[in-house]
């Protein structure tokens, strides 16, 4: 299974076309991380992601489904900030069957 | 209760007559059709979903399945749980295998079984559906020609080529 990830950081997992765009199924990002700015963390590790994946692609959290806020939203107290020890993933749409 | 059996690489979820599984085998279909065979139902349907040799036409060469395996069977138990009450079931079982599948062979079976058949019928449709919409299974078409697709089923989304 995924490696836990080294202290101070998150697993992200990419799936599908996710995985496809960064030649990676998995790895460690810095934590913690407001859920409102992973999209343009991403973004400026692999340019265009946002576009070509992201737009239409789910996050979970500790395999739950959350909703990310605009990145251009102020701060908010209550808002889901992803924790140190995290597994978050990127869930394309799915086509099983 | 979730178990894995490392020889079948086989990874299951079971509660109260509902069985759900992702594996790299090939699929059995008597296999599934035992696990909801019950004295009190006068009908089992059977799905079987195959791999086609052509997308829009054009020849596939090959399939590959890739899955988030405790989300996606936490999802397939979420559908099964939801139907087996809906329609008064007695079982329900459904598998989706991973990996590569050969064109032609099976890649889902669902089985339910009812007192009655248009429960069964119904449930049975309506599993494989809600499992299309929603399970985290991912398709990739490698077409003769050379490339690879990621497909999508969400209506109109043709999936993202990725040379």
């Amino acid at each position: 299974m995924t490696p836990k990830p080294p202290k101070g950081h998150f697993n992200i997992l990419y799936f599908a076309s996710a995985g496809s765009y960064t030649s990676k199924n998995v790895e460690a990002l810095p934590a913690p991380l407001p859920l409102r700015k992973l999209f343009s963390t991403l973004e400026e590790r692999y340019q265009g992601i946002r576009a070509s994946v992201l737009d239409h692609s789910l996050v979970t959290i500790n395999l739950a489904y959350a909703d990310v806020p605009d990145d251009k939203a102020p701060e908010d107290k209550d808002e889901i900030v992803i924790q140190e020890g995290d597994e978050v993933a990127i869930i394309p749409p799915v086509s099983s069957g | 209760m979730a178990t894995q059996d490392p020889n079948s690489h086989e990874s299951c979820l079971s509660k109260e007559g509902c069985y759900v599984a992702l594996t790299e085998s090939p699929l059995n279909l008597q296999s599934i059709t035992d696990r909801v065979r019950s004295p009190q139902a006068g009908a089992i349907v059977l799905f079987a979903g195959t791999t086609r040799d052509s997308f829009d036409g054009k020849p596939v060469k090959e399939l590959q399945y890739t899955a988030y395996q405790p989300l996606a069977l936490r999802t397939m138990l979420d559908i099964a749980t939801a139907l087996k009450t809906k329609h008064g079931l007695k079982g329900i079982a459904m598998i989706h295998r991973l990996g590569v599948v050969p064109i032609g062979e099976e890649s889902i079976l669902i089985a339910v079984s009812a007192p009655h058949r248009q429960a069964a019928w119904r449930a049975g449709e309506e599993a494989l559906e809600e499992c299309k919409a929603r399970v985290e299974v991912w398709k990739r078409e490698e077409f003769e020609a050379g490339e690879g697709v990621w497909r999508a089923n969400r209506d109109g989304v043709k999936g993202e080529r990725i040379g």
